[in-house]
């Protein structure tokens, strides 16, 4: 591959020993820089051949701890593929390197009136590979669907090294659907090298709004109306007061300081639609409540109002030292009651929680707020976990866009049966036999969360009566 | 089949599922409502999973906008329970109408027109218990529409064939009905449809569907009552045609899943995908008796002799594109598959760990394995 394209000097590799959770540190041994899709494959049958662990790095931007560096083992950084290969207005789709970031996609896409839809927040700089890697959804999923329906193909380095394309150019399927259980998989059954992905032609028109509510129960309560009238909004966001004294502290978009609770809701789409829809949820907003009804007159209006809300993760930072984010979700229906359980459970852990989430899907990302140097960072790590879990009880889910990654994986037997879990590390020992492919995120082992196996819980089966555990 | 009698099993729930799974030695087919004959054919079985008692809606959550339903059931049953709370799984395949289940929709990897918009089940699947051939009993994904926990192994059940695993359960995401649905029809050669595709995707008006079958490209606009009508005039502004009523899908529905009283159809069917901008010289090239062409999603069903099918996969299979045998004449003996995908290997690994004596399914991806 050429020195110029390795690390091993050990103060240069501690530049990768973590992602966006910067809780979890390991020096990788050595860092391969490759510059092509073969340098890739090629690093990987070295690694293969001598049973050396690696794991696939994009921005490094996730907040899961994904791509955090395996002891002894290789760090694979995909930064030098950044080349967009294709972009095809006509059949509207684009080919690009697993580097490339996901914002410079709907750059190289804008000249056609097209752009790439998923966005999640570090849309700037996190690169479409890790991406794929996590499935990462973004405000506008609630309409558009996650990265795992905008990937229409990706070639792929197994952890052989050989080199296998999943899907094609329609999505069309010959088989079970192996695109499918890639996205996703966060780094551990191979790393992607080409990626095709859908674009979408730019809406004739978008309108957002700001409204401020008396509760959040309240904002809840808007968000299922216009669920309700067969409305889907491009976006409903919702932040909570410690969230937008947060983000106004930062960027000063306009929010209102010391409402409980304010809605974020985009509309977009043919103007008629458009414009008809909006007028709806203006009338629902102030049949509920409303306090503050704000308009973002023009795109520029518009673009502070997103920049309060991507703002709020970073902006925490200015009243509170330390912070955990979560990722959790809960069926949309039970939003208002998990709130309430988790400002019970920040209260009685003597721990802030600040509340920015998607509310139109449910997925909630509580900020757990603390400072190390007063000895607040085990009391915070618990209650974050449990809130994770929390939203497993209400019927929801461990992650919602983030990933299980290093961060959650002791988890996941609170959301999957012993059995469930065994069927996935037979899926990924079908794509990685050796186990080499970012190891010790995703599942379970006993080395990591120790020989327990989970809270019991009964099978269904078990509960059935079909079978029992002697 | 072979001469002696296969045994047939028809649980009713996750237990007796289970229960039959491990009561059948040999090799099993699985089968729903038996709209399609679809992929390779079947080799003999010793035993035939039966999965139309499965039936029934478990949960509907209209807030959550999720349901859940027994894999058996006939999906236009599950639109009929959603419909009085203006919901819908937002899947046009062909074969609803005539009572295709949702495990059987999942284990084609079926999609109608709307699959321009929408997609098709795999990108509204949610979640699934499933019944591997050992009896094991795996849950994946759940009953929330943004879930990232763990591997996504709904996706392997999608074009599965019957081959991997017994669907039980499954979760679905809804979708509104909209208030109005509008069709605009114009008459136009299948080799100037592709012009008007480019110009109304490029336009703002986000047809759902898009269709040349018959002579005449149809486009589907949703919305609202009010909102319609302006946008279905400024879609003939922009191609001429006229507004139809929507059962000009039907026939649409009759070229691709067959007649609706499910009798056979003359000639072989094969379900193509290719890049949109070269559908319309594929087309050409094959010996088309019939034709729809999705210009939007490059999706294509197109009927033509048995004694064909067999040339046809290797011309798609020349043009980058993917063919599968969706329908297949009692006198067809021709693969239901083109070359094999570089991506075999994987699918082999997949089958023999989740399916290791390779019970379920023999023969629906013959040759491939």
């Amino acid at each position: 591959m050429g020195a110029e394209n390795v690390v091993s000097d050990p103060a240069r590799c501690r530049a990768y020993e973590c992602d966006g959770l910067t809780g979890y540190r390991v020096v990788p041994e050595l860092v391969l820089l490759p510059q092509t899709a073969e340098q890739v494959a090629s690093a990987v049958r070295v690694c293969a051949a001598r049973g050396v662990p690696f794991v696939a790095r994009g921005a490094g931007t996730g907040l899961s701890g994904g791509a955090v560096p395996v002891a002894e083992g290789v760090v694979i950084s995909l930064q030098r593929l950044r080349r967009v290969l294709e972009v095809d207005p006509v059949n509207r789709r684009a080919v690009v390197e697993p580097g490339v970031t996901n914002l410079d996609i709907t750059k190289a896409a804008a000249p056609f009136g097209l752009y790439y839809a998923p966005d999640p927040s570090s849309q700037q700089v996190c690169t479409i590979g890790g991406n794929v890697a996590e499935n990462s959804g973004g405000a506008h999923c609630l309409k558009y669907g996650f990265t795992t329906n905008h990937v229409l193909a990706l070639e792929v380095v197994l952890a052989d090294g050989s080199v296998v394309t999943l899907g094609g150019d329609t999505g069309e399927q010959t088989g079970p659907d192996l695109r499918g259980v890639f996205v996703g998989s966060e780094g551990t059954v191979g790393i992607a090298t080409r990626i095709t992905v859908k674009l979408l032609r730019t809406p004739e028109t978008v309108r957002t709004l700001l409204a401020d509510f008396p509760s959040v129960a309240g904002a809840g309560e808007v968000v299922s109306e216009i669920v309700a009238a067969g409305i889907v909004p491009a976006a409903v966001e919702m932040m909570d007061a410690l969230a937008i004294e947060a983000a106004e502290a930062a960027v000063h978009a306009g929010y209102t300081i010391g409402t409980p609770a304010a809605l974020v809701v985009e509309l977009d789409g043919p103007v008629e639609e458009c414009d008809g829809q909006f007028e709806q949820v203006k009338a629902i907003c102030e049949a509920h409540g409303c306090t503050r009804l704000h308009i973002a007159g023009d795109a520029e209006e518009r673009a502070a109002v997103w920049r309060g809300r991507k703002a709020a993760f970073a902006a925490v930072g200015r009243i509170s030292p330390d912070y955990f984010v979560q990722d959790g979700v809960v069926p949309r229906t039970r939003l208002a009651e998990a709130l309430d359980r988790i400002a019970a459970m920040g209260a009685e852990a003597g721990i802030r929680v600040a509340n920015v989430f998607h509310a139109g899907d449910g997925n909630l990302h509580p900020l757990v707020l603390f400072d190390a140097d007063k000895g607040e960072h085990d009391r915070a790590e618990k209650l974050s976990g449990e809130i994770a879990e929390l939203c497993v009880e209400l019927g929801g889910s461990l992650s919602g866009e983030h990933g299980i990654g290093t961060d959650k994986v002791c988890s996941m037997p609170k959301q999957f049966t012993p059995e469930d879990l065994a069927v996935m590390g037979r899926v990924r020992g079908a794509f990685d036999p050796s186990g080499l492919c970012n190891p010790g995120k995703l599942l379970p082992t006993p080395r990591m969360c120790g020989e327990r196996p989970g809270e019991y819980r009964p099978h269904p089966l078990e509960a059935a009566g079909v079978i029992e555990r002697l | 089949m072979t001469g002696t009698a296969v045994s047939t099993l028809r649980p009713t729930d996750l237990a007796s599922a289970r229960d039959a799974m491990l009561a059948v030695p040999g090799r099993v087919a699985i089968t729903g409502a038996g709209t399609a004959d679809w992929a390779g054919r079947l080799e003999p079985v010793d035993a035939v999973l039966d999965t139309t008692a499965l039936s029934g809606v478990l949960t509907h959550n209209p807030g959550d906008m999720t349901a859940s339903v027994l894999a058996g059931t006939p999906l236009r049953e599950l639109a009929e329970e959603l419909a009085p709370h203006g919901q819908r799984v937002a899947l046009d395949a062909a074969r609803v109408a005539r009572g295709a289940t949702v495990g059987g929709l999942i284990a084609t990897a079926d999609s109608g027109p709307s699959a321009l918009a929408y997609g098709s089940l795999r990108d509204l699947v949610i979640g699934a218990t499933v019944v591997l051939a050992d009896g094991t009993v795996a849950h994946s994904g759940g009953h929330v529409i943004k879930n990232v926990a763990g591997y996504d192994l709904t996706k392997l059940l999608q074009g599965s064939h019957g081959t991997l695993a017994l669907m039980v359960e499954i979760v679905l995401r809804l979708h509104p009905i909209p208030e109005r649905v509008a069709t605009v029809a114009v008459q136009c050669a299948l080799a100037d449809a592709s012009t008007h595709v480019q110009r109304l995707l490029m336009s703002p008006l986000e047809p759902v569907a898009l269709e040349w079958a018959d002579g005449r490209l149809l486009a589907r606009l949703e919305g609202t009552a009010e909102a319609i009508d302006a946008r279905a005039a400024r879609l003939v502004e922009l191609l001429g045609g006229t507004r139809m009523d929507d059962e000009v899908w039907q026939r649409h529905a009759e070229l691709v899943g067959g007649r609706p009283d499910g009798a056979p159809t003359k000639g072989a069917r094969l379900r193509i995908g290719c890049l949109p901008s070269r559908l319309p010289g594929l087309l050409a090239e094959l010996p088309a008796t019939a034709v729809t062409a999705g210009f939007g999603t490059g999706i294509a069903t197109v009927t033509m002799p048995s004694d064909a099918v067999d040339a046809a996969h290797k011309i798609v299979y020349a043009a980058g594109g993917t063919s599968v045998l969706r329908d297949r004449p009692r006198d067809c003996d021709a693969p239901a598959w083109g070359p094999a995908p570089s991506a075999l290997p994987v699918l082999r690994a997949v089958k023999s760990t989740l399916d290791p004596d390779g019970r379920l399914g023999p023969g629906r991806f013959a040759p491939w394995m």
